[in-house]
């Protein structure tokens, strides 16, 4: 069962995928995004949103968030389809030549060709070290619904900005919420740190979450502040914030040509080495590659009206100007 | 371009930045740790959160600790004690675990 058919599919909707959505959308393509990430932004949303970008062309300085809401508006007068939170874990070349892309929970996707603009691979939660088995019963690395955690006693490992938040968030709802973090200083936003410490969370510091304990579920865990011996602390829940790890992850396994074993190696049309698949961004390599998102947006114009003849013999490489004509919104089907 | 971990490093190795890194490559030694140039994608994430200010940039390495730009690539390029071969690029210090040896200049190293 094909879940969804497309003319173009983006694998990967950091700041190059989804300039290369818009581009396809100039090209009239009917086009998807796919991502690992439950937000469009890639590297940039997951890692720096409030950093301030200084060579973007044509902005002295933008805020990370404030890129990508711009790139998403860009992107959005085509209405590309995004599937976001479901990484794409296989990609196939069908009999007809048309490319076939499944993801993690199962959707398929025909396309007619794929452009990879996947970065530095799939971003996953970094695993707890101690309990990783107790993950689904009673162990999370988000949290996706607050009501769940109703009436229950929570402990939160991190201090980035989603632990800070979820320690928050859950406050209202939870029995008690426990903050646990291996330093003394928090990375989340000032602002955030306060409100925590002044809320009536327990905030534990310069501890680690040594051991999680449970038959099943989780009873509880165990904290040891460094110095200390560790101490049990009764919980029902274990949230883990401990941020993203990046790899190409099942990429390695689609058959391109892969350099270093982490980079996609293309040619001047931003060919890899499948048929009909590209890429662009900090994922290619060739010889003078420069990793910056500019190179990236250029690639993935490259990228994309390459596809586009790909696709469509007939159609001329150059896409014209967009100050040519205001662009017409293509209708998806 | 990649980011180096310098002398101060040495005998304190907090980790603190492995937990940062986003790509995983940062590698633990023995008195210290040392960052992949190949897999190191420059985010910048380890530099603030080191206790001893050991991580810069490899062209903002201060004067005196430039000799570390060249050892951390050694790390991954020269047989290490105990090895037979080169780590390379491994893909992640996850997947090594704690390589507990130094490259000689840190072995050495008097501070």
């Amino acid at each position: 069962m094909t879940d969804l058919d497309v003319d173009l599919l983006l694998v990967g909707a950091g700041p190059v995928g989804l300039y290369g959505a818009y581009y396809a959308g100039v090209r009239g393509l009917r086009t998807a995004v796919v991502d690992s990430l439950q937000e469009p932004g890639g590297q940039v949303t997951a890692m720096y949103p409030e950093k301030p970008i200084f060579d973007v062309a044509g902005f002295p300085s933008v805020l990370g968030r404030e890129l990508v809401a711009g790139l998403v508006s860009q992107a959005a007068q085509y209405s590309p389809r995004y599937l976001l939170g479901d990484p794409a874990v296989s990609l196939s070349r069908q009999d007809d030549g048309r490319q076939l892309v499944r993801t993690a929970s199962g959707t398929t996707m025909r396309c007619g060709a794929v452009v990879i603009t996947g970065g530095i691979g799939t971003f996953t939660p970094r695993p707890l070290p101690a309990g990783e088995e107790f993950l689904g019963r009673g162990l999370a690395y988000f949290v996706p619904r607050l009501t769940d955690y109703a009436g229950l006693d929570v402990v939160i490992v991190g201090g980035g900005d989603s632990a800070c938040d979820w320690t928050l968030a859950l406050l209202p709802i939870a029995r008690s919420v426990t903050l646990v973090h291996r330093r003394t200083a928090f990375r989340a936003h000032a602002a955030t740190v306060a409100a925590v410490q002044a809320s009536d969370a327990t905030v534990v510091t310069d501890a680690e979450l040594s051991a999680v304990l449970g038959a099943g579920s989780v009873d509880a865990v165990e904290v040891t502040v460094k110095g200390e011996p560790p101490r049990t602390l009764p919980c029902q829940a274990v949230v883990a914030a401990l941020g993203f790890l990046a790899d190409l992850g099942p990429m390695r396994e689609w058959g391109l040509e892969l350099h270093d074993n982490r980079h996609l190696v293309v040619d001047t049309r931003m060919r890899t080495s499948l048929p009909g698949v590209y890429a662009a961004g900090d994922i290619t390599d060739y010889d003078g590659k420069v990793r910056l998102i500019s190179v990236g947006f250029g690639e993935v114009a490259t990228a994309v009206n390459n596809a586009a003849v790909d696709l469509d013999p007939g159609a001329q490489l150059f896409p014209g100007h967009s100050t040519d004509s205001t662009p017409a919104p293509v209708p998806v089907a | 371009m990649p980011y180096v971990i310098a002398g101060p490093c040495i005998d304190v190795n907090d980790k603190a930045c492995m937990d940062e890194c986003p790509v995983d490559c940062i590698y633990e030694g023995e008195r210290k740790s040392y960052i992949n140039p190949k897999e190191c994608i420059d985010c910048g994430a380890c530099e603030p959160v080191c206790p001893v200010e050991a991580i810069t940039q490899d062209r903002r390495v201060p004067e005196d600790m430039t000799v570390f730009i060249e050892d951390n690539r050694s790390f991954f390029l020269e047989v290490l004690p105990g090895r037979d071969a080169p780590l390379g690029a491994p893909g992640g210090s996850r997947k090594v675990g704690v390589v507990g040896v130094d490259t000689p200049l840190v072995d050495d190293w008097e501070g």
